[in-house]
């Protein structure tokens, strides 16, 4: 096991490379100039070369590369151009930001998902399983763009329960987990339920129910677990679009994560910025997918004998 | 149990970040913005919410008045020396938020920072006609121009910082200044709290502060409003939501004339664009008012020129090209456009943002010039890649927004031969000699009524040659709790009067709540 962990966090170092180099290239390639984008179409040209000289832009691109380069292997990720501040402390200040609410999203979406998918797998075809598969339809179906002032009008507007919107303690996390959770939270339900469906029919479910267990006793106690291996490699790869994806929900819940940071950093042409924050994002997808896979040797003793 | 760890580490980290809300006070005025001010150093501050903020933090030597003529703010009274000296008197007294008087040698020294190349301030590039500043005591201030230079009241627009602060990239801190607020808390893309500057006299009732929250989508900032979270926000909602907000009882909706222009901008590299023919055909085309009504609800003007009826210099006396999509039509054919087998003459490319109003203009132009047989090929870009086009000329059609135009001198920056990029805003690449002629003479002009004249013909000549369709000039809107008084609006969308609104008692419904 602890083979794999090392075998794991070696590739994380081309992942890496490959991360900084291709964001490098794209931002560089794509039109737009960060001097112009600062100063402005009256600048005076000798204005727009000093700023392009002091920023190091006025170098060949491999140039600016290799110093890019240079910087990550000295835990270096530069100076953001637009605010003038070290790129590892913008996003130091942003990071807990999204994890929490990727956190509180993955939360609510096991909170949720774990009883629909039990009790709609319990009794496929019944009324609880037509009401449940139709609540995760809902959470499919709606976009965070609508959902997100929808939960708001209910609970901050009418109802007066939880704060619109801004990052505050635990009451301000609630309404923007439940917009992230809940697409998140009926995949998860749905396919739980065909993964209980189907360990339904296995032997020793059969033997199970044949030592007196309720369905219900026979499918938590025995049934779920043999179902989960699906269900955790479903969580793993969406905890990480969860902190990827979650750009839209802090826009809406106007909440300082840095899915809001690299949108501005790409809007300002702010090369480092921009590629620091991808490079956290990549490399904390892969590390939530390492996770992933050392939960599979917790949930089946197999894959910890392998 | 992996469950139960899983929110127990959410629960930490919800509950251990640093104190991310400030204390807001209740008597505060709460204000929603779209974005983060870039910098509150009015040095370096290039985007709007920045300058907006910068004014309720700073003075400058002039300021625009409710009806957009220079009036005196740090100044007492200006006047002309010689047509390249602009001498200002300071008001005495006027102190800076840590009690220090500020004097002619901070004004000095705030001018003197900006044309320091150094310190690469964005500001420089529109003072390059400022060959100094002099201070030859403690209350008068001297701009010396290179030549006789009538817009050089504009440059006495810039906010003054103290002669001790710091410029350079590096320098991002935000200054003291001798405003009406000062700044008590600023949050990068959350709040920036303004409390009152202990040293500036204010009304009794006026709000002792202003907390700006950035709220980046227009529909919760909306429900903000509705929640009574904020009290004040102006020019960040979209003219749909407006008429809901309208019959809200517990908000008032401020619609006033404003100066931002927006237009329809011509590539003259292009051979059928050059033809004037063409452009007036298409600006025939184009039903503005429908625009207006259907587009932005009525919180628009039709304009007929860059300058709005409230700048000095402005005239109406100027060629219209009201909707006649027959005449349009007749006019491509006499310039030798005929329409084809699908009905159209030739395509155009419209270049534009991906933001929704944006792409609604699209669509709706598109459908106008269709209709007199001139294909409209959309192409939507995110902001930089955009811009990055209409720089470079790559484009043959798209629509902007000027904003903040104060003086007529803005025709040379957009008009003049010699603006054409890389320096400049003549991005469509128009030249008229006659043009030309007439910007340098405004320039040189101090004579208002002489100037006036001028910019008239310049008015005239640019609706004649048509390098610009005009659009419209947008309205300013503030949507204010009802219990918000004392706001008065300014045709550039300046919040400055926020020094003087005071808060009336909170509606009972909402206290208890």
């Amino acid at each position: 096991m602890i083979d794999f962990i090392w075998r794991r966090i070696l590739a994380l170092v081309p992942v890496a490379l490959g991360v900084a180099t291709l964001t490098f290239a794209l931002l560089h390639l794509v039109p737009g100039d960060p001097v112009i984008a600062m100063l402005g179409e009256n600048a005076t040209a000798a204005d727009v070369e000093g700023l392009r000289h002091q920023l190091g832009l006025d170098q060949p691109l491999a140039v600016q590369y290799v110093a890019y380069l240079d910087g990550l292997l000295h835990g270096d990720l530069g100076q953001s151009i637009s605010t003038h501040q070290p790129v590892s402390r913008a996003i130091a200040q942003r990071f807990p930001a999204t994890m929490e609410l990727a956190g509180a999203g993955l939360v609510v979406a096991i909170l949720f998902a774990f009883p629909l998918g039990l009790l709609a797998g319990a009794r496929p075809g019944g009324a609880i399983d037509f009401s449940a598969m139709s609540f995760a339809l809902f959470g499919i179906s709606v976009p965070h763009l609508y959902l997100g002032p929808l939960l708001m009008i209910v609970f901050s507007l009418e109802l007066g329960w939880l704060p619109l919107n801004g990052r505050g303690g635990l009451a301000h996390l609630v309404l923007p987990a439940l917009t992230m959770g809940m697409a998140l939270a009926a995949v998860t339900a749905r396919m739980l339920r065909q993964s209980l469906i189907q360990v339904r029919e296995a032997d020793f479910m059969r033997t199970a129910r044949g030592k007196g267990l309720s369905e219900l006793s026979a499918l938590t106690r025995h049934g779920l677990r043999n179902a989960l291996t699906p269900i955790i490699s479903l969580l793993g790869l969406q905890a990480g679009a969860l902190l990827t994806g979650s750009i839209i929900t802090e826009v809406i819940f106007s909440w300082p994560g840095m899915g809001r940071l690299l949108i501005s950093a790409i809007g300002a042409r702010d090369y480092p910025l921009a590629q620091g924050c991808v490079l956290v994002f990549a490399l904390t997808y892969v590390t939530v997918n390492i996770v992933t896979d050392l939960a599979y040797g917790l949930a089946d003793p197999r894959v910890r004998r392998q | 149990m992996r469950a139960a760890a899983l929110t127990g580490f959410v629960l930490v980290l919800a509950g251990c970040h640093p104190a991310v809300v400030p204390a807001i006070p209740a008597n505060y005025l709460r204000v929603d913005i779209d974005s983060s001010p870039l910098s509150l150093d009015p040095r370096y501050a290039t985007d709007a919410v920045s300058a907006r903020i910068d004014e309720l933090l700073f003075d400058s030597l002039l300021r625009l008045d409710q009806n957009g003529r220079f009036t005196g703010d740090l100044a007492a009274s200006f006047e002309w020396r010689s047509p390249t000296a602009l001498v200002f008197h300071l008001r005495p007294g006027v102190r800076l938020s840590d009690g220090r008087l500020l004097t002619a040698r901070d004004v000095k020294y705030t001018y003197d920072s900006v044309l320091d190349p150094a310190s690469l301030s964005p500001k420089r590039g529109g003072m390059e006609e400022l060959a100094g500043v002099d201070a030859p005591d403690d209350s008068t201030v001297i701009l010396r121009t290179r030549r006789p230079y009538a817009p050089a009241l504009e440059l006495g627009l810039l906010n003054v910082v103290p002669a001790d602060t710091p410029a350079g990239a590096g320098a991002s801190r935000t200054p003291l200044g001798s405003g009406p607020f000062r700044l008590a808390g600023f949050v990068r893309d959350e709040w920036v709290i303004l409390a009152r500057n202990p040293y500036h006299p204010y009304a009794p009732g006026a709000v002792p502060g202003v907390a700006f929250k950035v709220v980046p989508d227009p529909t919760v900032c909306a429900l903000e409003l509705l929640e009574g979270s904020a009290q004040f926000t102006e020019n960040d909602l979209p003219p749909a939501l407006l008429g809901y907000l309208r019959d809200r009882p517990r908000l008032t909706v401020s619609q006033s004339p404003g100066t931002s222009y927006q237009y329809l901008q011509f590539n003259f590299r292009d051979p059928r664009l050059r033809d004037l023919r063409v452009r007036q055909a298409i600006a025939m085309a184009i039903d503005r008012p429908a625009l207006v009504r259907s587009l932005l609800y009525g919180t628009a003007r039709v304009a007929s020129g860059m300058l709005a009826p409230e700048n000095w210099a402005y005239t109406g006396a100027v060629r219209q090209y009201p909707y006649d999509p027959a005449a349009a039509r007749r006019m491509l054919d006499r310039a030798g456009y005929r329409a084809g087998a699908d009905g159209l003459r030739f395509t155009l490319v419209y270049k534009t943002t991906q933001g929704e109003e944006r792409m609604l203009l699209a669509q709706a132009l598109a459908a106008m010039l269709r209709q007199v047989g001139i294909g409209l090929r959309i192409r939507s870009y995110e902001w930089p890649t955009f811009y990055s086009d209409i720089q470079r000329g790559n484009f043959d059609l798209t629509s902007l927004a000027w904003i903040g135009i104060t003086d007529p001198h803005h025709y040379f920056l957009v008009f003049d031969s010699a603006m054409i990029p890389p320096r400049g805003l003549n991005r469509g690449d128009y030249v008229n000699p006659r043009m030309d002629a007439l910007l340098a003479q405004g320039d040189a002009t101090i004579d208002p009524n002489q100037r006036r004249a001028i910019y008239a013909a310049v008015q005239q000549l640019a609706a004649e040659d048509l390098p610009y369709v005009s659009l419209w000039w947008q309205d300013n809107v503030a949507v204010m709790a009802s219990r918000v008084g004392g706001f008065k609006p300014y045709p550039n969308g300046s919040l400055r009067s926020l020094a003087s609104v005071h808060l009336g008692a909170e509606p009972l419904e909402a206290a208890v709540r």
